[in-house]
């Protein structure tokens, strides 16, 4: 797989020439895409591949294509194959496929709708989350935007309806949606810390809003999302569990302020979550995941960025250091929770290369994936990583 | 008036160097006509230069409005108007994001910084919920193709050089 992603790069920069050519004549069609490759290394524990020892294991490919039928109807589709350790193997898959009609537009306001498979826009970063150029950092805060279930909220197949009101005092835009959500194994993973006999089913539809607030300028952002969703739990003929639902609200409130050399963000995430009738294997129960981080960015120069970030999470908000879980579902009380510093530098070389290095320090590893790390008495507390990554786009 | 002050500080390229020469002498009295005559020099060596060099937002000459709100410019320039108020449909041309025109016309006519200007072309790209921006290479390519284009809109260093285009003024 490794092979053929690098293979790919000289056919996406020819894809870029064309795309470049294109563009010299009004064309309703656009094509755009990315690739990325990192290398990560952590001292210790399984982080997108077999890190201890340097993956090679994080790859993301990603071509769109748009189609302005008339100025009120968007065409629009993404093709996404991304590799991250043992949780995605690179097989493609449609990352969104939707319509876009605007329904009303004038200089004070737009209203309108998208059906099809549409990215939830949860917080400041989901939609274009698995972009390297969209965001600061190789890997997202973690303990808001986890990679060990990213599916989980990634997107819906569904409507959603947006409306956004433009005036002096800035703009305020409003996104309701609802439809099934796109799951995988990685939630079974998480939630379950196993791949038993069985799969999860949404139960029910999926709900989403979002409320946001941009001071004119944009230079100050902020807005709550949210989004509320049931899991079944199918259980196959062999499975020790029965047929159990899980019920989960996950929201995030999120500020961002943009100088011209920096900007800062911070953003807070709550997930009640409840476990219920999977039987005596897995008792009934109720959490609170809770999650924040502060991140700044500095720009020394317009295409060279510092990035500083501390985050906490916990799988419990009301029992942060773990104990009271740890003696209820065994693994030590360091695998509820994370406390992580991060240090990164990126490069924009050009309008199409990006590279970037990032160190992190951790406390804890609740952010770790139960799917790369099955036994958790291998696991360690205190734990370093190292990771580098190179992006192209067009 | 933020806005304001941060159009006259960045719209003259001179102006860091000249206000810097002019501090110690406006510094060296701290009377109150000291401050008036200090703000009155850098009013001056600030609006001067500003007033020779702002850049200016175009549109194709069918295009009927004669003048823009920053709002609207905004709006435009972030892909988020589909039409124009006689139903013509908005194309935005730009150059590229380190082109030193289009830093200055992002900051001092549309008050946005170029880096934010990308984060929403890429997020509407990257998500599917909007088109990018036509780039173009150059302020010569930028003023063909909105003399050719209906409906189109784009930036210049100075309008009165270019007579096949339309100067919208931002208010």
């Amino acid at each position: 797989m490794h092979r053929r992603v690098i293979a790919l790069l000289p056919v996406l920069g020819l894809m870029s020439a064309n795309a470049e050519e294109s563009q010299s004549i009004w064309d309703p069609l656009q094509v755009h895409g990315f690739a990325s490759q990192a290398v990560v290394r952590t001292s210790d524990n399984h982080f997108f591949g077999n890190s201890p020892e340097t993956s090679f294991d994080f790859t993301e490919i990603g071509i769109n294509a748009s189609l302005l039928i008339n100025p009120q109807i968007l065409l629009s589709g993404q093709l996404l194959a991304r590799r991250a350790g043992n949780m995605y193997d690179g097989t493609p898959n449609l990352d969104y496929g939707l319509a876009d009609f605007t329904l009303a537009s004038s200089i004070e306001h737009r209203w309108g709708l998208r059906a099809g498979r549409i990215k939830n826009p949860l917080g400041i970063y989901n939609e274009t989350r698995d972009v390297p150029f969209t965001h600061p950092g190789i890997f997202l805060p973690q303990v808001v935007y986890f990679d060990k279930i990213r599916n989980l909220a990634l997107s819906l197949d569904g409507l959603m309806f947006y409306g956004e009101t433009y005036s002096n005092l800035g703009t305020l835009s409003l996104t309701v949606g609802g439809g099934r959500s796109v799951l995988d194994d990685n939630v079974e993973w998480t939630f379950l810390r196993n791949d038993y006999d069985g799969e999860f089913q949404p139960n029910g539809i999926v709900g989403l809003a979002r409320l946001w607030y941009s001071a004119p300028g944009e230079q100050l952002k902020f807005g709550l999302s949210g989004t509320t969703l049931s899991l079944q739990f199918d259980p196959g003929q062999h499975s020790p569990l029965s047929a159990g639902t899980t019920d989960i609200f996950y929201w995030i409130a999120s500020i961002q302020y943009d100088a011209e050399d920096w900007t800062l963000t911070a953003e807070y995430a709550r997930e009640p979550l409840e476990w219920r009738d999977y039987g005596p294997l897995l008792s009934n129960l109720r959490t609170t995941v809770e999650g924040y981080y502060l991140q700044g960015t500095y720009r020394i120069r317009p295409n060279v960025e510092l990035l500083l970030r501390y985050e906490e999470g916990f799988a419990n908000r009301n029992d942060r250091d773990g104990v009271e879980f740890s003696l209820l579902r065994g693994p030590p009380p360091f695998t509820y929770f994370s406390k992580i510093w991060t240090a990164g530098l990126r490069w924009d070389i050009n309008r199409q290369w990006m590279v970037r290095a990032e160190y992190q320090r951790h406390h804890g590893t609740f952010v770790l994936s139960f799917r790369e790390n099955p036994d958790p008495s291998q696991l360690s507390e205190y734990w370093n990583l190292f990771a580098v990554q190179a992006a192209f786009r067009f | 008036m933020d806005g304001y002050y941060s159009r006259l500080n960045n719209g003259c390229p001179w102006h860091r160097s000249l206000d810097n020469a002019a501090a110690p002498t406006c510094s060296a009295t701290n009377r109150s006509s000291g401050r008036l005559k200090k703000v009155f020099i850098c009013l001056t060596v600030t609006l001067w230069p500003w007033m020779l060099t702002a850049q200016e937002l175009i549109v194709n000459k069918a295009t009927p409005n004669t003048q823009i709100s920053q709002n609207q410019a905004r709006l435009c320039f972030t892909m988020r108007l589909p039409l124009w108020e006689n139903n013509v449909p908005v194309k935005v041309f730009v150059l590229p994001d380190n082109h030193p025109l289009h830093r200055k016309f992002a900051k001092n006519i549309l008050g946005l910084f170029p880096y934010q200007l990308r984060q929403v072309w890429d997020r509407q790209i990257f998500s599917g919920t909007g088109q990018a921006p036509i780039m173009v290479a150059t302020e010569q390519e930028m003023v063909e193709r909105v003399a050719s284009t209906p409906g189109s809109v784009g930036y210049v260093e100075s309008g009165s050089s270019y007579p096949q285009v339309r100067t919208l003024e931002v208010r």
